[in-house]
Formats: structure tokens, C-alpha cells, sequence
């Protein structure tokens, strides 16, 4: 019934003797907000990092909307629609705001390249962007005079940019405050709405369960657990990996 | 948007290329006059390494490669192959771009330090085999390069080629500020930020890298063929040297990397610097030691180069009332609290 999405088979990623990812095979839900939780060192920031091009892993597939992409360059990861912000979080921090947005518009061909950064059409969506996130009145201000939660915003602003289908975000929530966690929750849900799928890592159990349609449980390299929040809450295994049972 | 700032720029445009222009109408000398011409031939060199040092923060020591080979390549193509002068110096600097590619491909692989100290060894890789190729390259005898004018006296042969450099850097400007307002350029300063995570936004970061380099490889290499030109004497040691890569970062450095004309600027102060060292205690080593000790000082009190900090002592003395830019953003910061904690601002429609 829904259509294809991300999807890894049998991934695996080794280093040294102890193997991050083991035979991971997972289907997210495309269209919808997954999420991707687990305890501390389960694999879940390897996994992003394989699926988006960073890591090559030593076995296993990924499947983007049916299309291999396994060990695709970043660059072509992010061209086929899957936009992905850091875990800490991620700008260029000599760049203005309005410049860390322009930075993420996508050109081809040699015409497209030579094009002024700053033209119209381009400031315009940026600004629209920002004012999305909230800090269109920073946009003459360097990256790195913003505040760690500003930040993060702009940080999903320039995600944005790019106009990804499938948003992945390491960590959304970590570092900030309740108010701009609340905020985050509320823009994820609308763009949600508006069509885009959403690939969470998060700790902040709250946050994750009354955001996401469908949870998958990360456990020593591989999925242990996955379905519905509710389900999921009251899942022995989802405890037992926590609690290390 | 033509603004009155955009008009006084163009006008300071103006009269600094028109004040450029005429030095040779100044200068008392002709000694003065080619000392002139080696300063607008190191404001080339540095304008071109901030093509790639500038722009990608990949800092390039080893630039000197590419004026060595642009030089000899010149000098070898009229000298063995009877080229005329000029279509020699484009063939040289069109090898150079081509053998820019795959230097390019092996060099920016790796970042950093890895990344200065490979350029390095390729300047000193090419320093031997054009010292022991003495059949083909004249080794340490050097090689004379015919005059591309033979019939003028030798200060109009300053005078003419003050004005080829001065071509030449009006060029590399011009490809930088085309580069600096495209959206190419924010790519490429996307790479010096953070370069993983322009990637991650969809910048093919490793092309975009391999072409900036080799633009700037291109531009340098004009800069040494037209040197080759112009001196006429081409010895191994001189071309193949890490100083002559060494003053182009220092240049770059000195005026600042992020500014149009920062190298330029740089080259005018480093460039008189040297000559006149030179002329100074020529015998001595003593230009080398004021050189580190000005890299040291720029290093340390202005990293930002003399563009920026003349800038801040500007306003700092001159603008009191009218606060600086970063000012009104930290108040501005101040004013609106955290950002975060004003949810009003933010759009929930849900």
C-alpha cells in the first residue's frame, strides 16, 4: 500500500573487532516520521552514517524508492532526496545565515554553477526557510555568533534548502530546550503533513513517541524491535535493551 | 541594486587602478621600474593561489610547482620548439591546467596538514628532475629564454611588461570575483567550512575542489610563463622553489583570504618588503628572516589579514557611534533574548 522508502538489507559495519551495524534489515515507512532509538553505542549514528554515504559498509544493501544506493557518494545520497542534519549539530560557521542556506542550493550544469548565489529566486526560498525556522532576522549574522539551539534551527533550515524528500536527523532534540524541542516537534509535524519523511535518532523518549508513526529499536548493531509507539512502549525487548537484560 | 556604497567602491576602483597604471610614469628609475614589475608579477601569483587558498582553505605550499612549470614550459616550447612567445606562454599554462588534473586527483584526497606537505614534495619532486634533466631543461645552467620584443631598449621592456602583468592580474581578479558571487563559489566555501557537511547538502565537493585547483594551477602558470618572459634566465632553483609558494601564502595570508584584492594587497606590502631587503643587505639572508618574522606577526595578531583589521581599527576609532556590524548582531542577539524562548515567532499551524 505505501510506497518504497529507505531500506537496508543485511547491513553490515565492522571496526576493528566489534561490529557497529551487524545484519541490519530494516523498511521505514515512507511518507511518515520514523524513528530510530536504542541505548548508547547500538549502532543507530553508524547506521545513519552508512545510509547517507559517509561509511561504506562491509556487506548489505540500501534501497532507496527501490534504487541501490549502497556506498553512493554523499553528494549523490543527498540528489537522490535524502537530506540529513549532525548529531552536535553542523553549519558553516564563518558563513552568514542567509549564506548557509544559499550554500545548499543544488545546481547542475556548468550554466546553473555560474549563476549569482544571491540571486532573487534563491534569497527568496531561503528567507522563506528561515522564517519557517523562526530566524529570518538573523540572516546577516556568521553562523558561529548564534546560539547553540539557533543553531540547530538553521541547521534544518539549510536541510531543508535542499528540498530533500526524506529528512534524517541525528539527535534533533539533544542539546536544547524545551521550548525549541516543542518548536522542532511542531516543524517536523507539519512537514511531515506537507509530504516529507522523517528519519529520527533520538534519546529523548518523550519527544520520539509522541512524534513518530512508527519506531524501530536498535539493539547491539541491529533492529530489535519496531512498530507503533504504543506497541513499542510496552515491548520486553525495547526494555530489556535498555535495561540491559 | 546600484547603491551609494556600490558607486564610492567603483570609484575607489577606479582611482586604484588608475594610481596602479601610472607608476611607471613615477617610478625614477628603470631599476624601480622592475622592481615594480616583480611586485605586480607576486600580486598575480598570490591573487591566483587564493583561487584554491581562499576559496576551498586548502593550503597550497607547493604552488611554486606550477609556476616553475608554466615558466619552463614557456621557455622550452620558444627556445626548442620556435613557438612564438605569447602562443607559447598559453600552450604552457593549457599543459599546466591538463597535468593539474591528475596532481589535483592524487593531492586533494587528503586535507590539511597531509594536504600542504604533498604539495610540498611536488615542488621539490620537479625542483630534481629539472635539475638532472640537463639535456632537455639546461639543468643548473639555466635557461635563456629569447625577449618576445628584441627591439626595445630595456626600460620600455619594463614598462610593457608592468602592463602584461598588470593584464594578467586584472584577469585573476576578474575570475575570482565571478567565482566569489556564484554559486560555485558558495560551494566551494561551503568545502572550506565544513567539508563533509556540504557534501551532505548535495555539493559534488570533490569536483568542485579539482576545478578550482586547477583554475588557480592555470593562473599561476601564466604568472611564471610570463616571468619567463619577461627576466629571460631560468634556473631550476629559483622556479622550483617553496619560497616563491611560501610568499604567495604569505601574501594571501597578509591581506586576507577572503577579500578581493587581500592578496594584491598582501603582494604590494610583502613584495616591497623583499625588494627592498634585497636591495638592502642583498648579501645577506636577512630578507628570509624579516619574511618569517612578518608571517609570524601576521599570524599571530592579524589572522584575518590587513583587510579585516584595518577594518575593525576603522571603526574602532573612526565609527564609535555608529557601531560596528558584530556589535549590532550581539545586541540584537541580546535584545531578542535566547530566539529560542519566543515560540510566538514560530509558524504552528498544525
Amino acid at each position: 500500500m505505501t510506497a518504497r522508502g529507505l531500506e537496508t538489507v543485511e547491513l553490515t559495519k565492522s571496526f576493528g573487532g566489534v561490529r557497529a551495524v551487524d545484519a541490519a534489515t530494516v523498511t521505514f515507512r515512507h511518507g511518515k516520521v520514523n524513528a530510530l532509538i536504542g541505548p548508547n553505542g547500538s549502532g543507530k549514528t553508524t547506521f545513519f552514517n552508512i545510509v547517507t554515504g559517509m561509511i561504506k559498509p562491509d556487506a548489505g544493501r540500501v534501497t532507496y524508492r527501490g534504487r541501490d544506493i549502497t556506498g553512493t557518494a554523499p553528494h549523490r545520497v543527498a540528489r537522490a532526496g535524502i537530506g540529513r542534519s549532525f548529531q552536535l549539530c553542523r553549519v558553516f560557521p564563518r558563513l552568514t545565515v542567509l549564506e548557509n542556506l544559499l550554500a545548499a542550493v543544488r545546481s547542475t550544469g556548468p550554466r546553473a554553477y555560474l549563476a549569482g548565489a544571491r540571486n532573487a529566486a534563491d534569497v527568496d526560498r531561503a528567507r522563506g526557510w528561515l522564517r519557517r525556522v523562526g530566524i529570518e532576522h538573523l540572516e546577516r549574522v556568521e553562523a558561529r555568533n548564534l546560539s547553540y539551539g539557533q543553531q540547530k534551527l538553521l541547521e534544518l533550515a539549510g536541510v531543508l534548502m535542499a528540498e530533500p524528500e526524506t529528512i534524517m536527523l541525528d539527535e534533533p532534540a539533544g542539546g536544547v530546550n524545551p521550548a525549541l524541542i516543542e518548536r522542532i516537534g511542531a516543524l517536523v509535524r507539519r512537514l511531515n503533513a506537507e509530504g516529507r519523511t522523517f528519519l529520527i535518532v533520538e534519546h529523548n523518549m518523550e519527544f520520539v513517541m509522541s512524534l513518530s508513526d512508527h519506531v524501530v529499536v536498535f539493539d547491539r548493531g541491529r533492529p530489535v524491535a519496531d512498530g507503533p509507539p504504543s506497541v513499542i512502549k510496552s515491548d520486553p525487548r525495547v526494555l530489556a535493551a535498555y535495561l540491559g537484560g | 541594486m546600484p547603491s551609494a556604497s556600490d558607486t564610492a567602491r567603483l570609484a575607489a576602483l577606479v582611482a586604484g587602478a588608475a594610481l596602479v597604471l601610472c607608476f611607471p610614469l613615477v617610478a625614477p628609475n628603470p631599476y624601480i621600474l622592475s622592481a615594480g614589475v616583480v611586485v605586480a608579477s607576486y600580486a598575480v601569483l598570490a591573487t591566483s593561489w587564493n583561487l584554491v587558498g581562499g576559496f576551498t582553505g586548502y593550503i597550497s605550499l607547493g604552488h611554486g610547482a606550477y609556476v616553475g612549470l608554466g615558466a619552463y614550459g614557456t621557455g622550452l616550447l620558444v627556445t626548442k620548439a620556435g613557438v612564438p612567445s605569447f602562443v607559447a606562454l598559453l600552450l604552457a599554462a593549457a599543459i599546466v591546467a591538463a597535468l593539474a588534473v591528475p596532481i589535483g586527483i592524487a593531492s586533494l584526497r587528503v586535507r590539511g596538514a597531509s594536504f600542504v606537505i604533498v604539495s610540498i614534495s611536488l615542488v621539490l619532486i620537479l625542483l630534481l628532475v629539472f635539475q638532472s634533466w640537463r639535456a632537455f631543461t639546461g639543468g643548473s645552467n639555466g635557461l635563456v629564454v629569447p625577449r618576445p620584443f628584441p627591439g626595445l631598449r630595456r626600460p620600455d621592456h619594463h614598462l610593457v611588461f608592468f602592463y602584461l602583468f598588470c593584464a594578467l592580474l586584472a584577469a585573476a581578479l576578474l575570475a575570482w570575483w565571478l567565482i566569489d558571487r556564484s554559486r560555485f563559489g558558495m560551494g566551494l566555501k561551503a568545502i572550506r567550512e565544513d567539508e563533509d557537511k556540504a557534501q551532505s547538502l548535495g555539493t559534488p565537493t570533490f569536483g568542485a575542489k579539482l576545478i578550482a585547483f586547477v583554475v588557480s594551477a592555470t593562473f599561476t602558470a601564466l604568472g611564471g610563463g610570463l616571468y619567463a618572459l619577461w627576466f629571460g634566465d631560468l634556473d631550476p632553483i629559483f622556479q622550483f622553489s617553496i619560497l616563491t609558494g611560501a610568499y604567495m601564502v604569505l601574501m594571501a595570508l597578509l591581506g586576507g583570504v577572503r577579500h578581493l584584492f587581500g592578496p594584491l594587497l598582501g603582494a604590494l606590502v610583502v613584495g616591497t618588503a623583499l625588494e627592498f631587503f634585497k636591495l638592502e643587505y642583498g648579501n645577506t639572508q636577512l630578507h628570509l628572516v624579516a619574511t618569517g618574522l612578518l608571517l609570524a606577526v601576521v599570524v599571530l595578531f592579524m589572522p584575518e589579514g590587513v583587510i579585516p583589521a584595518g577594518r575593525e581599527l576603522y571603526t574602532r576609532f573612526f565609527a564609535a557611534g555608529d557601531s560596528s556590524i558584530r556589535e549590532v548582531t550581539a545586541a540584537d542577539l541580546r535584545e531578542r533574548g535566547d530566539g529560542d524562548a519566543a515560540p510566538a515567532t514560530v509558524e504552528v499551524r498544525s
